[in-house]
């Protein structure tokens, strides 16, 4: 397992797009530790913030994050990485495959436009968890994304595909929805605004947009195989499956094909 | 010409040499405000590719959900005078619209041009109302207001409740047109009122239009995607400009202690933001005051002391402006171009110098 240590915190945003096992596995000490990571005219070079030791393995661990960490495991195909502490924004965004754990907090745009893998935020995620960078086609695509804090707004804005699971989450969560799945144990308010496909399995809820519309109590296979599905996941949220559900369709104002089931 | 440092006057030259010292020494300087003529936007840019810098502009927040939304579903926007001449039917979107120059022009003259000359104007509003003929509160908020529009136009709602009402005038208009501010009604918002104009443009005419823009922000935008092909929020720490909103919001930038020195522009007067006298900022401004920054330079306002090419709301598009009033003021211009020909000749810092 090789490892990066903290030593100190970095004085500028650092950019790990390109550190990752994969990345390191060819290089030596001194050329990882001259690897520039850096964001401004001044720079910075991956030796001076964190010390390095590799041992050429497909696992990775970040001792000691820091809320300016931007991009860690960002297209990740493969192999492990574990941050012990925070991270900045866009965590894991474009990740094909692998595995990601945070035991901190999460900057906003985590697992923006991630295709496959696992991401894992131990603490709280920004706003746009899930969510869609500035002119992307679509936030998460593919890849399974577990929050077990509480996320920010527009958790899931305009995935595409994959699994979202969040403790709680704020307002507009699953807003624009193109496809995939979202659960949550609360959401804020106006869940799933503008939606046009997708899932939404929530516990707890604020205000209800008027273009959704309530279509009654279902007793669905669909949502046994559901809960079974999310059971690996999080068993408090394939609990909620198992409580009495509403289901309100929506949103009218688009194609109104995505649903929000909603346990009493 | 006037200008201070540190609050005493003092000469241009040496205001200059102490602008590019605090520039020089700054590990991410930032350029904010931008509110100025195109030649010194692009003076900006020029100067921010020099630095390193990344720039952010006065009024990024709604700029920001205009482009935001345009990038996802594009638009369908009309221009002022084209609502003035054509539109029968006006939506306003919120309580900011109601403040716009353009709403009086609107409510003073009847439509003039096209299929809907010489019939009345109407005005529906959603939120906010003054002399609407069809008012919906709105207490949902904007974008879902809007989206209960869309709802109706797209005849997944039916019945004869108000936003029934206001979508039924909306879809028998010959020319709708739809107001509003997009600092005031959000990317969301956005998204969904360009959804509703193209629902109603699938059996009528219908476009938005945007009004209440802060400082010279629409011009800021097509001349930062002429420069560097991005918009306005780009940085060039790494050489190349990189485009993200989020990174590059000034605002963020202070209150996270990344940023370590802002040139504040705004040769166009704009409202100065609370965080300027957080870091220590270099001011180039048109109503100069010696407190405003740690380095003020006053400089001439673009069609008053000189000629410019600024945002003419009233064509929406880049017009050249003569001098109104003529004066030996600098140009923010020359004032940026002097500061980058200052920072260019004492080398600011290399990005291969240690760091941690």
């Amino acid at each position: 397992m090789s490892t990066l240590t903290l030593r100190a915190a970095p004085p500028e945003r650092i950019d790990f797009l390109n550190i990752n096992p994969l990345a390191l596995r060819g290089l030596s000490q001194g050329e990882a530790e001259r690897l520039e990571v850096g964001t401004t005219r001044t720079g910075v070079r991956l030796g001076d913030c964190f010390a390095v030791a590799l041992d050429g393995s497909d696992s990775l661990t970040i001792e000691g994050g820091h809320e300016r960490l931007d991009r860690v495991g960002a297209s990740l195909s493969a192999g492990t990485i574990r941050v012990t502490g925070d991270v900045g924004q866009r965590l894991g965004a474009g990740m094909a495959g692998g595995s990601l754990t945070v035991t901190g907090h999460a900057g906003p745009y985590a697992a923006s436009g991630a295709t496959g893998g696992t991401i894992t935020v131990e603490g709280d995620a920004g706003d746009y968890a899930g969510g869609a960078v500035y002119a992307a086609k679509a936030g998460l695509d593919g890849a399974t994304l577990i929050i077990r804090g509480t996320a920010g707004a527009h958790l899931g804005d305009r995935m595409r595909r994959g699994t979202i699971v969040a403790g709680r989450a704020g307002a507009f969560a699953g807003s624009r929805m193109i496809a995939g799945t979202l659960a949550a144990l609360a959401v804020g308010d106006h869940p799933g605004l503008g939606m046009r496909r997708g899932t939404l399995v929530i516990g707890a809820h604020g205000r209800m947009a008027q273009t959704f519309v309530e279509t009654g109590a279902h007793d669905l296979v669909f949502l046994r195989l559901l809960a079974t599905a999310l059971r690996g996941l999080s068993p408090e949220h394939a609990a909620l499956l198992g409580r009495p559900l509403r289901r309100y369709s929506g949103d009218l104002a688009t194609i109104a094909k995505g649903e929000i089931w909603v346990a009493a | 010409m006037a200008a201070w440092v540190k609050g005493g006057a003092t000469g241009a030259d040496t205001a200059i040499e102490a602008a590019a010292a605090l520039l020089a020494k700054a590990r991410a300087p930032v350029i904010a405000g931008l509110s100025a003529d195109v030649a010194a936007i692009r003076a900006a840019y020029d100067l921010a590719g020099r630095i390193g810098a990344s720039v952010d502009t006065a009024g990024s927040f709604g700029t920001y959900a205009e482009l935001g939304a345009l990038s996802r579903v594009g638009a369908l926007t009309t221009t002022p005078a084209e609502a003035v001449g054509r539109a029968d039917v006006v939506l306003v979107v919120g309580a900011a619209p109601w403040q716009a120059s353009l709403l009086e022009r609107l409510i003073d003259a009847k439509p003039t041009r096209g299929r809907a000359a010489g019939s009345e104007r109407a005005f529906l509003a959603l939120g906010a109302n003054a002399t609407a003929s069809l008012a919906w509160p709105a207490e949902g908020g904007l974008p879902e207001a809007v989206g209960v529009l869309r709802a109706y136009a797209r005849d997944h709602l039916a019945g004869d409740a108000l936003p029934g009402q206001i979508a039924a005038r909306l879809a028998a208009a010959q020319y709708g047109v739809l107001l509003y501010d997009p600092a005031e009604l959000g990317e969301a918002g956005i998204e969904m009122l360009q959804g509703l104009a193209m629902a109603l443009s699938e059996t009528t005419r219908c476009f938005t239009l945007a009004v209440g823009g802060v400082g010279q922000d629409r011009a800021v935008v097509p001349v930062s995607a002429w420069l560097t092909g991005q918009a306005p929020r780009s940085g060039f720490g790494r050489r190349v400009p990189e485009h993200d909103p989020w990174r590059f919001d000034a605002a963020r930038q202070v209150a996270a202690g990344e940023a370590d020195a802002v040139l504040w522009l705004a040769a166009v007067p704009v409202a100065r933001p609370d965080w300027l006298s957080a870091v220590p900022s270099v001011a180039l401004v048109a109503e100069a005051e010696a407190q405003a920054a740690e380095v003020v330079i006053s400089v001439g306002q673009p069609g008053r002391d000189h000629g410019g090419v600024l945002w003419n709301e009233q064509r929406a598009a880049l017009t050249f402006w003569p001098a109104s009033a003529p004066s030996n003021m600098p140009s923010a211009a020359t004032v940026l171009g002097a500061l980058t020909e200052r920072l260019a000749a004492g080398q600011a810092a290399s990005r291969s110098e240690p760091a941690c």
